[in-house]
């Protein structure tokens, strides 16, 4: 096929990577620092697209600013879900989250004044009036595609979202030495002790989610930003694990196995799409594309059996007693 | 000896459904002293550990610690007003390196905020340096410092003992409760931890709490020792008096007849 060698494919492929990449942040913070299970982690990446969409549409905020307050509705939304919730075993916890993402999609599903309902952000001005919350940012991809003088737009796309998924990936490495992430790593491994060191155990797993659905929400952001209009069936559980695959693909408690898991992920997830020789062949476009899903699936079982720590994960850390 | 206790354990009681594993218990404990808690299994020793270090609240009761009730309080609180614990089975944070399970103890990091790190990263990186010297001297003190850079994982279980007891200490305690330090370490070692439980209390200041029940060491180190049965203290007093005391004789040896 003509598409594999497309530059313009493999350009969206690293700009959905990418915005993956931030995804990934959230839970390589949330589960691989502080050993917090959120299942529900693509409801702050919701969160934060549609905040950012409604205020700039419904509101008439600048574009830049509702995206800043996008982020911090994810955080706060995260505090909320944290306040009554991380008190609970790890094991409840990861139930109430897996409740949360389906919430907040049905929720978007169904208020349909407030999001636009299952057709989405199309309709956030409300029946036949067309609506759009992106204009500021394809003027800003424009203009950054003839000041950087790259070929297109989509180019100048795939920078900045990997400039701001680096940009994080550093900051997360870079917080990975501090003694705030040693606390993090403590109550991974055994709250109890953290606890009785006179570390606030709870404050901590809250500043974790906190944190990390505001990683998920940029991550919204930039959804919303690629794809003109969203729909609450963007925001499926899949995504959650999704996050989950590049952080385990990748090698837990590693900033850096992140942006690699995220890759590996696109490369398979999309590559999976020129399987169209036999045995492949036998099999309809449609039946296909379940195909990757399998394809990951293998992959991650093939991982687990022979490099269970991800790509870059040490080892010796899987020795759990 | 007539101080105020540093501690003081008043009519505490826990239950677990019907079981009463703590039934009204009272014992004090002095300042400076090296008091044991013995008795046999089941007698509430350890669930009473956990409630005065705050991981399980009281059903009823009162703690005194330093003048401050604590009873009920979260066990961070406690433990930063100077009470700290180790634990029966060590508990390692084993995907830590050892000098990162000690240098995690440390009281007051600047770098454990989120605020500092942003706006004086450098005192935070300063008392870092600090908190990674002061975890070397007492990882030498024990004797793990070969191990400092290893993940916790890769210690022994006496070692890992060692690195409870380095890790409490290096909490800055007042009052230190050890939850069967010797339980599981070869005999060496034993010695040299009771060592350094006296040397603690003798350099340090650090009052000592001990649940152990190797006797012969416990009539060693102790000043005084009480005995718990049935979630009740039975008996309280220097380690000869308690050794001469009927009821302890019939707690440990009667039940079998």
């Amino acid at each position: 096929m003509n598409a594999i060698a497309s530059g313009e494919f493999w350009v969206f492929v690293g700009v959905i990577a990418g915005i993956y990449t931030l995804l990934g942040l959230g839970i390589q913070l949330e589960f691989g620092f502080a050993g917090l299970l959120n299942f529900g982690h693509v409801a702050f990446m919701a969160i934060g697209a549609y905040t950012m969409a409604i205020l700039t549409v419904k509101a008439g905020l600048s574009m830049w600013l509702s995206a800043g307050l996008g982020v911090l509705a994810a955080a706060a939304a995260g505090i909320v879900l944290g306040l009554p919730t991380l008190r609970l075993r790890a094991d409840y916890f990861a139930i109430v989250t897996i409740a949360f993402g389906e919430i907040v999609r049905y929720v978007a599903t169904n208020e349909d004044g407030l999001t636009g309902g299952s057709q989405g952000t199309i309709n956030l001005a409300g029946p036949g009036q067309a609506s759009e919350y992106n204009g500021s940012w394809e003027r800003f991809q424009t203009w950054l595609q003839h000041a950087l003088h790259v070929g297109s737009s989509d180019v100048a796309m795939l920078l900045v979202v990997w400039a701001a998924a680096l940009a994080l990936t550093a900051l997360l490495a870079a917080s990975a030495r501090t003694p705030w992430s040693r606390v993090l790593k403590s109550i991974r491994e055994d709250e109890d002790v953290a606890a009785s060191l006179g570390k606030n155990v709870f404050a901590y797993k809250l500043q974790a989610l906190a944190l990390g659905s505001a990683a998920a929400g940029l991550a919204g952001c930039f959804f919303a930003w690629q794809f003109s209009f969203f729909s609450p069936g963007d925001f499926a559980p899949l995504l959650t694990f999704f996050a989950w695959m590049i952080v385990i693909l990748g090698g837990l408690g590693r900033p850096w196995s992140v942006p690699v898991g995220a890759l590996m992920l696109g490369v398979i997830y999309a590559g999976t799409r020129f399987f169209d020789f036999p045995p492949f062949s036998y099999f309809d476009s449609a039946e296909r594309a379940y195909l990757r899903l399998i394809v990951i699936g293998v992959v991650i079982i093939g991982l687990v059996l022979f490099r269970p720590q991800g790509v870059l994960g040490r080892r010796e850390e899987l020795v759990l007693e | 000896m007539r101080s105020a206790p540093i501690l003081a354990v008043d009519a505490l009681s826990r239950r677990f459904g019907a079981v009463r594993a703590v039934d009204g218990a009272s014992f004090e404990v002095e300042p400076g002293s090296i008091t044991s808690l013995i008795g046999p299994n089941g007698a509430g020793k350890s669930t009473l550990f956990n409630v005065v270090s705050g991981l399980l609240s009281p059903d009823s009761g009162r703690v005194v610690f330093e003048g401050q009730r604590i009873d009920g309080r979260p066990p961070h609180r406690i433990a930063r007003l100077g009470l700290v614990r180790t634990f029966q089975n060590a508990r390692a944070l084993t995907r830590l390196s050892v000098l990162d399970n000690l240098a995690l103890a440390a009281p007051q990091q600047p770098g454990e905020r989120l605020s500092t790190l942003l706006v004086a990263p450098g005192a935070a990186r300063r008392h870092e340096s600090e908190t990674r010297a002061r975890a070397r001297e007492l990882l030498e003190l024990v004797r793990l410092d070969s191990h400092a850079d290893a993940l916790a994982a890769t210690l022994s279980g006496g070692q890992r003992k060692l690195l409870d007891f380095a890790r409490a200490l290096m909490a800055r305690p007042r009052l230190l409760l050890m939850d069967e330090p010797l339980a599981g370490v070869n005999p060496t070692l034993r010695l040299q931890l009771l060592d350094h439980i006296d040397a603690v209390r003798a350099e340090g200041g650090v009052t000592v709490v001990l649940v152990e029940h190797d006797l012969d060491a416990v009539m060693r180190v102790s000043d005084r020792v009480v005995v718990m049965s049935g979630g009740r203290v039975i008996a309280a007093g220097a380690p000869a008096e308690v050794r001469a005391d009927a009821a302890v004789v019939d707690a440990y040896l009667g039940t079998d007849g």
